[in-house]
């Protein structure tokens, strides 16, 4: 090597770095957005049918809207006390309800129209309800279509003898891609041939069982009656049991018809027909929901899923358009200037940044970076509350933190000992030296501030009462106690001072000593998940302002219940709720349902959550509402204030 | 001195070195996170088994161990990782193509200015042994090493964000935003990079040619900067390739409190999160990143001192 190269090397590793440097600070800085708020957390997606989640929720709700979207009234209250949301007409600017309460008719808004000037049609509708409710599409909200005529047996297959089905070929453009669909085949199921089901194995987990009853249920061979001629038709050929001496064809999924099976039709472009199973009172708010939010066919079928959701490719119909996706960063949003009530969007621009720090949040607050803060360290509230008063707006929410108590444990399968442990316990403690936001402790578990309805009465601190429970149960001052341990998430820490405090009190009134075990979330998902704890911490946020979202999840045997508890009278009664058209008459129901729940005590309420949010004096429109919403579409700035730069971080 | 061929011939057999590492890397990380509980499906609220099964096949994530582990290897070395299962809107590739480059430029500016400074107060503090700024230097460096980055953050959040209002407590897109978490990514990389430096200048400049060189009549300046240093950076040469590749990934604590959209804040993320697709392609990443670096190092030891003889 040339000795020149040599001495050369320090100067151009001296260049080197500084053409680095130049690229590093090479940047060119966003214009700042209208109005800039903390997001929590990176959105996980944009597609309304995949979204769960209070981030996406934000978003998603300024990129798209529904037949119906939850509004504040006209004239809002003060920032510090909840505003009532109501379904009101959006897309669908009216429907009508059947005499029976299950039909409901959309008509659609002439001037509803894409962010690419296509008009919403009843079909947009029709395509969107359907690709949720496909299995393929791994919806996580496909449950708040089960309402639907049919939509329960095409989302999970449910067929038999003489049902209408739809075969989908092998001929999908993308493997993993549900729509564009290949060829659909439509036919009515004659008989399914199956092979025994496979012994599972014993201590098998969850998911590999569902792996082998996947597997097993692949293998099926569907006989279908096709156009006057018998077909068999199997989505593994090699496997399956053969017809007529031929494997059956091959094909990708089977379903049930969904134009003769399901309730859900687009009669002409502007009208959408929806039929349910019993007269639901609370449809209009599920369909004010976002997961049942429009997205645009075209645009599906032209980028796939995920990729239509990127910026440029997005097309949405709310009052905001997507402009800008900078991952772990920012989602800036756009005004739709096609949005059918642009005039009322006084927002240009909006910046949903994904902060995952709560002291970072309050940081950025307190130096003017955001107008408005969702996150905040638990530490500071009770200062923040005394020093940012008129910044600080919180109102009681829909959501509930209660304690899973697992009934197959021993000592815990004892109703007594379950109200035991509830009774010991002083939540008003909690909410005040714990918590201290202004949580409200927990008697009952359905949270109030659901129009119509009112829990029976609730269970308050008793110690006395605790103790005397405990001895009927067999254990008076706490000897012989079974083990208990308390399970929970070790981060945020608050759940450990919560479990702390618990067992102190436990101890204090009961006599029982109850071991603490804090999990990283994962492995704490997982012991909830394969039911291998004692007690462990929860949180329910209500889905739609109805008390059916809490107690609908503890039917027997019900999928989020995670508890081994059931009984028999409490199904009946959810399930008749689910059938009463008349709604006095329904709440009388659910709150009866209600009373078995808190007197079995299969958990334990704690505190009922209130919402925190920091808010700059300029931001107008900005209400508390049960379901701590805040529609994006509703904010505006006073510039005025602003330029005065009045609150903190002046 | 190594000759050309000689040196392609180490080139070829650190690449097969390489495989055999990412190999490992990638064999280990696949076992620590199929051992560990929990899954990327799992959340408060229980998916129906039908979704959770259509979820684990459109991720690879179904089939024998043996099966996902080659499904999976098949990947990593092919560096494409399919989608990420919590940012569900992005390929792995592209949640790294987005991330890498924020890092690298924080990364470029923190190893410039702790070189910068690293080498200026080692320098300083050799040449003037025993004075008031060798034990200053050498003070703060103790420091630089013994805070903990993110008390660190804290501290220039308090000093330049709210006392004096020079910069913004976090955010990317300025170079507003860049100056506070560089300083607090280069630290200690600083601190460590002036005690090196300081220790190699007291070595060379007993030896006899830079006695030498001042008996000629040479300026100080020359001898340092012209003699002195080239001796005196080989500890910090060595030391830069892991520190560039440790800076240029991402300092991860940092990255959280500035809200950098760096690699260092998906990558704790994804592990919380059972991503196991991006934990895969991130740690990919990071090896081929250190493996680079590292080789880099050893090349320019070779240039620039031609008794080190690379084998």
């Amino acid at each position: 090597m040339p000795i020149s190269f040599r001495k050369a090397f320090p100067y151009l590793i001296v260049a080197i770095q500084l053409a680095a440097v130049a690229w590093a600070v090479s940047m060119r800085p966003l214009p700042p957005a209208d109005f800039t708020f903390d997001n929590g957390t990176e959105c996980q997606t944009l597609d309304p049918a995949k979204a769960t989640g209070n981030p996406e929720n934000r978003v998603i709700n300024g990129l798209f809207e529904g037949l119906l979207r939850q509004l504040p009234p006209k004239e809002l209250k003060g920032p510090h006390e909840n505003t009532p949301l109501t379904a009101e007409p959006a897309m669908a600017e009216s429907f009508d309800v059947s005499a029976d309460g299950k039909t409901y008719t959309f008509h659609i808004r002439k001037d509803a129209v894409w962010s690419d000037g296509s008009p919403v049609t009843a079909d947009d509708f029709e395509f969107s309800w359907k690709r949720m409710l496909h299995p393929e599409s791994a919806s996580q909200y496909t449950y708040q279509l089960f309402y639907v005529k049919g939509a329960q047996a095409f989302s999970q297959k449910k067929m038999e003898g003489g049902t209408p089905i739809e075969i989908e070929l092998t001929d999908r453009p993308q493997r993993y891609q549900t729509y564009p669909s290949g060829t659909m085949k439509h036919a009515v199921l004659k008989e399914i041939l199956k092979h025994p089901e496979p012994e599972y194995p014993k201590g098998i987990s969850p998911d590999e069982k569902t792996e082998l009853e996947s597997d097993w249920k692949k293998s099926w061979t569907y006989v279908v009656d096709l156009d006057g001629q018998t077909a068999a038709f199997s989505q593994e050929p090699d496997e399956a049991i053969k017809f007529e001496g031929k494997p059956p064809q091959a094909c990708l999924t089977v379903m049930t018809d969904w134009k003769k099976t399901v309730g859900i039709t687009a009669k002409d472009e502007k009208t959408l027909v929806v039929e349910l199973n019993n007269s639901t009172p609370f449809f209009p708010e599920l369909v004010a929901f976002y997961p049942l939010y429009p997205v645009n066919r075209r645009c599906v079928e032209k980028y796939g899923s995920p990729e239509f959701t990127q910026p440029g490719k997005l097309v949405s119909n709310g009052p905001f358009t997507l402009e800008l996706r900078q991952l772990r960063d920012r989602i800036r949003l756009k005004k739709n200037e096609k949005y059918w009530r642009a005039e009322t969007v006084k927002l240009k621009n909006i910046d949903a940044l994904a902060l995952r720090d709560e002291t970072t949040a309050l940081n950025m607050y307190l130096t003017g970076q955001l107008d408005w803060a969702t996150t905040m360290p638990a530490a500071m509230i009770p200062q923040l509350k005394r020093e940012l008063k008129d910044e600080f707006p919180s109102a009681p929410m829909l959501t509930v933190y209660f304690y899973r108590l697992n009934t197959n444990r021993p000592g815990l399968g004892d109703k007594r000992i379950r109200q035991a442990l509830n009774l010991a316990i002083d939540k008003k403690k909690i909410c005040d030296f714990v918590t201290k936001a202004g949580e409200v402790p927990a008697a009952t578990y359905v949270p109030p501030g659901m129009a119509g309805y009112e829990s029976p009465p609730g269970f308050e601190f008793d110690p006395e009462r605790a103790k005397k429970l405990l001895a009927e149960a067999g254990f008076p001052g706490g000897r012989g106690m079974p083990h208990l341990e308390i399970l929970y998430n070790d981060s945020p820490v608050l759940h450990r001072t919560i479990a702390e405090t618990i067992q102190q009190s436990w101890r204090e009134h009961l006599g029982i000593d109850v071991q603490l075990g804090g999990l990283e979330w994962g492995v704490y998902l997982d012991a909830q998940d394969k039911m291998d704890y004692y007690i462990c911490r929860a949180g329910w946020i209500a889905d739609y302002p109805d008390p059916n979202t809490f107690l609908d999840m503890f039917v027997t045997g019900g999928l989020q219940n995670m508890t081994g508890w059931g009984n028999k009278e409490y199904d009946t009664l959810i399930d008749a709720a689910g059938k009463e058209a008349d709604p006095p008459k329904r709440m009388k129901i659910l709150k009866d349902a209600e009373a078995i729940f808190l007197d079995e005590m299969p958990i334990i309420p704690m505190y009922f959550y209130v919402s925190k949010n920091l808010v700059k004096p300029h931001v107008k429109g900005f209400c508390n509402d049960v379901q701590d919403l805040h529609p994006l579409n509703t904010l505006e700035i006073d510039r005025e204030l602003k330029a005065k730069n009045v609150g903190a971080g002046k | 001195m190594t000759s050309f061929p000689q040196l392609l011939g180490i080139l070829g057999r650190r690449v097969l070195w390489l495989f055999f590492t990412l190999w490992a890397v990638f064999s280990i990380s696949f076992l620590l996170m199929v051992s560990s509980p929990g899954g990327p499906f799992l959340g408060e609220r229980k998916l129906p088994d039908e979704i959770r099964r259509s979820m684990a096949e459109y991720y690879d994530l179904d089939g024998t161990m043996s099966e996902r582990y080659f499904k999976s290897l098949a990947k990593a070395f092919t560096f494409r990782f399919g989608p990420s299962t919590k940012l569900k809107d992005y390929t792995v590739n592209r949640v790294i193509a987005e991330g890498f480059p924020v890092s690298a430029a924080l990364g470029v500016i923190a190893l410039t200015l702790a070189l910068a400074v690293g080498m200026t107060a080692g320098i300083i503090a050799a040449v003037k042994r025993n004075t008031f700024f060798d034990f200053a230097f050498m003070g703060l460096a103790t420091i630089g090493i013994a805070i903990p980055n993110f008390v660190l953050a804290g501290f220039t959040i308090i000093l330049f964000c709210f006392v004096l209002k020079w910069f913004p407590p976090a955010g990317w897109g300025s170079v507003k935003q860049i100056v506070l978490p560089a300083v607090c990514v280069a630290a200690p990389y600083a601190a460590y990079i002036a005690r090196l430096t300081r220790t190699g200048m007291l070595e060379v400049l007993n030896l006899d040619f830079v006695r030498t060189a001042y008996a000629k009549g040479l300026s100080p300046r020359t001898v340092i900067v012209r003699h002195a240093l080239r001796g005196a950076i080989m500890p910090v040469v060595s030391y830069i390739g892991p520190a560039a590749a440790g800076i240029l990934t991402g300092s991860l604590v940092i990255e959280r409190i500035f809200n950098v959209p760096g690699m260092g804040s998906h990558f704790i993320d994804a592990a919380m999160q059972r991503d196991y697709p991006l934990v895969t392609g991130i740690i990919m990443v990071y090896t081929l990143l250190l493996f680079t670096m590292n080789t880099l190092v050893d090349l320019s030891y070779a240039i620039i001192d031609p008794r080190v003889k690379l084998e």
